[in-house]
């Protein structure tokens, strides 16, 4: 990768346009030495960070192309491809106990400690310090949604379109959510329901992350939702908030299924849909329990852009084989099955963590992907004022997660102006705060 | 290179990890965490917490829904720590300078 020069669209990720001209593995992984790269392309996996432009252990799939950007791999040696330490990965086939290592002795595990501490962490400083840093902002809204896919542009544009001041954060460099990854919808059907959230009046603040929740900082607001743009921190009170953060890509259980080239169904899903890359040549499709729809829609998209596209269920497959990247897949029965690319269709796991902050209940339910949120028919949480709807309260789908949306944004708008008919407007009922 | 089924691909953790650290007496998701150190890299969890409470299901044999998830702290993603430095909660102590650290550096230069 390094020393080379690659062409790219300045609205694309770095993510994409290496996707695109064929680079590949960005880094290693910490203990041994496996080589990295993107997997979800949603900048949620933390697999494809690497060094832009001086700084460390950004997510290349949500960093945009300028430019004269520089892009360099990390924690390798020589460079990520071949790496030299890779070889930790073959003195431990059966894998390290670092609680164990080298403990016999008081001189060894001491050097052990030592070579082990120059070996680990994420990459190195910033090339130049940070002076400057940047004001707070403080935003007061009735409603707040928190993520722009299906269920939430459904449920910001319910709540707008009823008179609530309404707020959307979400996290990609594109508002959209998974109808950007799916055939089925695509490009044009999110940018039409954006416009219809902008056109209700909703505000956005897109690539930026709810990072955390804080009840004991303006108790008296009912608590902080802290937001991390590009470039500032907003602080966030609502009256009302609708959790609508989906789910995950994760993986699928199978040998060396870390294997560069290995990546999520929905993010091979997004290349195609949203950046029009096939991300292989020829890719071998693995489709998860609950995941046939999707899958079967992705593998006929593929087909229609020339990939040539083998399809296996996930309890076939053995291992993944290749070594910087992958190869083939291999399946119990011993057949392989050769290709560029495995696109892994698991169901996702929904992003609860950030309801979680808030107290909601949630409970491990494998069939729906994992820790969903419970929540009623209007999508009231165990906590009052916390509204949660879409895969985050277990995996539906798109088109589910959209109607679902539309109730509950509607509802959380409803409580929300009732409460603005005896408190009066959000904006002026509490002492500003903040910077 | 070694054949490894990796549920946590940021620490590097194993689905022969997780056998070995419910041998070991650590079976709740917060001791397992702690032991292997699953869900402690830059994605917090977000690909691997759901995998593996699933996998420590099928291990132990217990009921998922009995399955309680780690304790989800802040920041829920990587997050330049500048942008926190000038949040009004941070200077609420009375021991805590009035102005950021980074402050007395921008002076100097």
């Amino acid at each position: 990768m390094e020393g080379q020069t690659i062409r790219a669209f300045t609205s694309e990720s770095v993510a994409a346009a290496l996707v695109a001209s064929g680079e590949r593995v960005l880094s290693r992984s910490l203990k041994y030495h496996r080589p990295r790269t993107f997997f979800c392309m949603e900048g949620h996996c933390g697999g494809c960070l690497a060094r832009i432009d001086g700084v460390p252990n950004l997510r290349a799939c949500q960093t945009p192309c300028t430019t004269g950007t520089t892009i360099e791999g990390q924690n390798a040696y020589p460079s990520p491809e071949i790496d030299l330490f890779g070889a930790v990965d073959f003195l431990f086939p059966r894998g390290m106990d670092h609680h164990t290592l080298m403990t016999g002795s008081s001189i060894l595990n001491n050097l052990a400690s030592k070579v082990v501490r120059q070996l680990s962490g994420l990459g190195k400083l910033p090339a130049t310090e940070s002076h400057e840093l940047p004001a707070v902002q403080l935003e007061r809204v009735d409603v707040c949604v928190i993520g722009g896919g299906p269920a939430g542009l459904a449920a910001a544009t319910a709540a707008a379109s009823s008179g609530a001041s309404t707020l959307l954060v979400d996290d990609q460099l594109r508002l959209g959510g998974s109808l950007l990854a799916d055939p089925r919808l695509g490009v044009a059907v999110a940018d039409a329901r954006v416009a219809a959230a902008m056109a209700a009046g909703v505000r956005a603040l897109p690539r930026s992350t709810a990072i955390a929740f804080f009840p004991e900082d303006a108790p008296e607001d009912g608590g902080v939702l802290a937001v991390a743009t590009p470039d500032h921190l907003v602080r966030v009170v609502a009256r009302r908030w609708v959790w609508a953060t989906g789910g995950y890509a994760v993986n699928l259980l199978f040998a060396d299924n870390d294997r560069p080239g290995v990546l999520a169904a929905r993010g091979v899903g997004r290349m195609l849909v949203q950046h029009g890359i096939a991300a292989g040549e020829r890719i071998c499709v693995v489709v998860g329990k609950g995941m046939d729809d999707y899958a079967n829609a992705l593998a006929e998209a593929l087909r229609g852009a020339r990939v040539d596209v083998t399809t296996t269920s996930a309890d076939q497959v053995e291992r993944a084989r290749g070594r910087s990247w992958v190869t083939a897949v291999e399946l119990t029965s011993r057949r392989r099955l050769d290709c560029d690319v495995v696109a892994v269709a698991a169901m996702p796991a929904p992003a609860s963590e950030g309801p979680r902050q808030q107290g909601c209940r949630t409970v491990l339910d494998p069939a729906r992907g994992g820790f969903r949120v419970i929540v009623d028919r209007d999508g009231r949480t165990s906590t009052p004022d916390v509204f949660a709807c879409g895969d985050v309260c277990g995996y539906v789908g798109p088109m589910a997660a959209a109607t679902v949306g539309a109730r509950v944004g509607g509802a959380a708008a409803e409580e929300a102006l009732a409460l603005a008919r005896e408190l009066g407007p959000i904006a002026t009922t509490a002492a500003r705060r903040g910077a | 290179m070694g054949s490894k089924i990796v549920v946590c691909r940021c620490e590097d953790v194993t689905r022969a990890d997780l056998e070995h650290s419910v041998a070991r007496g650590y079976r709740d998701i917060e001791e397992v965490k702690r032991y292997t150190g699953f869900g402690t890299g830059p994605c917090q969890g977000k690909e691997c917490l759901a995998v593996v409470a699933t996998a420590l299901a099928e291990i132990t044999g217990e009921d998922p829904s009995f399955i309680a998830p780690f304790t989800s702290r802040p920041p829920l993603a990587p997050t330049p720590i500048k942008l926190l430095a000038r949040d009004p909660a941070a200077h609420r102590f009375p021991d805590d300078p009035a102005e950021p650290v980074a402050a007395a550096s921008e002076e100097e230069t």
